[in-house]
């Protein structure tokens, strides 16, 4: 640390709270925690803030100061910088202080290269990551944090609660201003794994490219409004309905075939404990039938209910459709 | 599409082929060392496949020349035979797996005719019936204005009698092989789509109309001929669309003059899908309803598959009940529910195809 980083008590009242030009992390929903072992152990490292104005903005340390204001604390003690240090250095400073505390999340990693930008090019910022972010950024991963730092709200904060990933942020980077926005709503209305959203964005562009429409004209219909608007389903449920539906649209035959086939395979009543599957893709003929059984009169039973089987309808359409 | 740089390997010699070759193709040839100037040239474009398209490369085949195809797993294969003459294409169909097939593509002129007849005349010397085609790993005839090679294999095969020279194309390039005496021995062979799909997917190549013309005036000279649809490609109302141009095949040609027609739809490797969504923007065939197939590549779901083969084969053989109509690459459900029998054992398509090469191109029946 340099020499003229010094530390001082001051008014927390001094802190202008509404500055919030070097924050990085998202805020503790709950700093109930922070505040409780701030009065039983103390401030083990103080905030380091920045004279501005005739008052202090936070450089690092925002959660801390606001556990010391729940704790209805008065003064804190805090790293005053030199008021002539750069926007430059206090940016890395505060960068530097969360990242060499842990690794800082995606979003974060977001938030703190598009502020280096405006300083140094992305080269710039990949050769000084290990000092800055105590990892090594390649500079094709900062482009992409750029790229994805650049989409509008509410991208940052999907990505910040797990609901966009990183890979399909990237990938709907690339899109036109409305179609990027389609794809923000669809995924702050659903909860969905990775390959799951990468799935949805794939179908939704193939069918508007199929059909030469917007995707947006085609997200706009009243079937996936209905989805995504409907308040009583949770968030998982609508991601299937979702999902079930893309399928439906952008494989109409397929779909139709396969419920055919499930339909079929149902009609047959094989029983609960006879697995009979389909091919996969139905692009081989070869039907896989199993069953499991812990004793004879299981097995009898299985065999018993497979020649049940055997002159049903269905099962034959199935083999010689 | 105009070849704007020519390169030459440093170790071709300069004879009467090369210098036909540069004197016609009116662009001043640079000499290479080695390939790396070549894929340095190439790769450096932004699309690097639309650059190796006006990029030719005149060198050797350092390869085999002759060599089999290799085909696909779980698919029958018609044990068809590559003569290996260049590679890439000047066309620019969005479909076309060369585009993925080469790391870069590069466009190749394998020069050396004295390399293709040592090697031709070993298979000429085999008790055995060859079906040998050039249009595997680039057009058969896209040189044919610029280049002695297509004489030379025609005026070569013509001289022996166990093996078939398919050249296959979508250019019309025949004026220099009309007058050759072919022997029956070289089939010219198209491959076919709808209007649609010529205008849309296959940028640079001729017209249906002009194919079936070519097709006709070679066929005057006693050329047999051969059509392939493939790839055919799947969307609203292309049954009528296909079946179109079978109708028109035979406004234009007579059925005994076709060794064979085959057909398949389209298929491809999963990393095509991004050349084409990237080099055609407006290619709306990457949206098909396909499947990951068996082999690894995707293809149309099955039940699509045989609908259009039924309808076109049914077709075909409304036209020409005789003609040999087979597929390249399905299984054995395909096979029967829209032919009617499956080649089941090794090389019973093969042999299918050979028996309808020997009676059209007169090559020697005690071979089958």
């Amino acid at each position: 640390m340099k020499m003229s980083d010094l530390l001082y008590k001051i008014n927390i009242s001094d802190i202008d709270l509404t500055d919030e030009r070097y924050k990085i992390s998202f805020s503790e929903n709950d700093i109930s925690f922070l505040a409780q072992s701030l009065k039983e152990t103390g401030l083990i490292t103080p905030p380091v803030v920045r004279p501005l104005n005739n008052k202090f903005i936070i450089i690092s340390g925002f959660n801390r100061v606001r556990a010391l204001i729940h704790n209805k604390e008065t003064t804190i003690v805090v790293y005053k910088i030199n008021p002539n240090t750069t926007d430059y250095l206090c940016l890395l400073k505060s960068i530097s202080a969360l990242a060499f505390q842990r690794l800082l999340t995606q979003a974060e990693l977001i938030i703190c290269t598009r502020r280096l930008y405006q300083f140094i090019d992305k080269e710039e910022i990949a050769k000084k990551s290990p000092a800055i972010f105590n990892t090594e950024l390649g500079p094709r991963f900062v482009g992409d944090l750029l790229t994805i730092g650049a989409l509008p709200d509410p991208a940052l904060e999907l990505i910040h609660m797990g609901h966009l990933s990183f890979k399909s942020a990237k990938r709907i980077s690339l899109f036109e201003k409305d179609a990027i926005k389609i794809f923000l709503d669809i995924f702050s209305k659903i909860h969905a794994s990775q390959n799951k959203q990468l799935e949805i964005i794939l179908y939704i562009m193939e069918i508007a490219a199929r059909d030469a429409i917007k995707p947006k004209a085609f997200y706009m219909n009243q079937e996936i409004q209905d989805i995504l608007l409907d308040k009583k389903k949770e968030p998982g449920l609508k991601t299937k309905d979702l999902r079930d539906y893309l399928f439906e649209q952008r494989f109409p035959i397929i779909f139709k075939t396969r419920q055919r086939v499930k339909e079929k395979i149902t009609s047959i009543k094989l029983g609960n404990k006879i697995k009979f599957l389909p091919p996969e893709n139905l692009d081989s003929q070869t039907y896989s039938i199993s069953f499991t059984a812990k004793n004879y009169k299981e097995f009898l039973s299985n065999v018993q209910d497979l020649n049940a089987g055997l002159e049903n309808k269905a099962l034959k359409e199935i083999f010689n459709q | 599409m105009k070849i704007d740089t020519l390169f030459i390997d440093k170790a071709i010699p300069k004879d009467l082929e090369i210098e036909y070759l540069i004197s016609r193709l009116n662009a001043d040839p640079q000499r290479v060392e080695n390939t790396k100037t070549v894929y340095d040239f190439i790769n450096d474009a932004e699309d690097s496949i639309l650059k190796a398209k006006k990029t030719l490369y005149i060198t050797q085949n350092k390869g085999a020349v002759i060599k089999a195809c290799p085909g696909t797993s779980f698919y029958t294969c018609c044990d068809y035979t590559i003569l290996h003459t260049g590679t890439f294409c000047t066309m620019d169909c969005s479909y076309c797996i060369l585009q993925a097939y080469f790391h870069p593509p590069v466009l190749q002129y394998f020069a050396g005719l004295q390399t293709l007849g040592h090697s031709l005349e070993k298979t000429f010397k085999q008790n055995k019936i060859f079906r040998i085609g050039t249009g595997e790993y680039t057009d058969s005839l896209i040189w044919e204005k610029v280049s002695l090679q297509p004489k030379f294999l025609i005026e070569t095969f013509a001289r022996q009698n166990n093996c078939l020279l398919e050249l296959k194309t979508k250019t019309i390039n025949i004026e220099s092989l009309l007058p050759l005496d072919h022997n029956e021995k070289t089939v010219i062979a198209w491959s076919l789509n709808t209007p649609d799909i010529i205008s849309s997917e296959e940028k640079g190549t001729a017209s249906l109309k002009a194919r079936l013309e070519a097709a006709k005036r070679v066929e005057s000279k006693g050329y047999k001929l051969a059509f392939h649809f493939d790839p055919m490609v799947i969307y609203p109302e292309c049954e009528i669309q296909y079946k179109k141009v079978v109708k028109q095949i035979f406004e234009y040609v007579r059925p005994e003059s076709i060794v064979w027609i085959s057909i398949g739809t389209f298929r491809f490797m999963p990393k095509l899908k991004q050349i084409i969504e990237k080099r055609f923007k407006h290619s709306t065939i990457p949206y098909g309803e396909f499947i990951l197939g068996l082999d690894n590549k995707i293809r149309y779901f099955k039940p699509l598959r045989i609908k259009i083969y039924k309808e076109i084969i049914l077709c075909i053989k409304n036209y020409a009940p005789n003609l040999m109509v087979y597929f390249c690459m399905e299984d054995q459900e395909v096979w029967e529910k829209c032919i009617g029998f499956f080649p089941k054992k090794e090389g019973e398509l093969g042999h299918l195809l050979d028996k309808s090469a020997v009676k059209h191109c007169s090559l020697n029946s005690n071979l089958l």
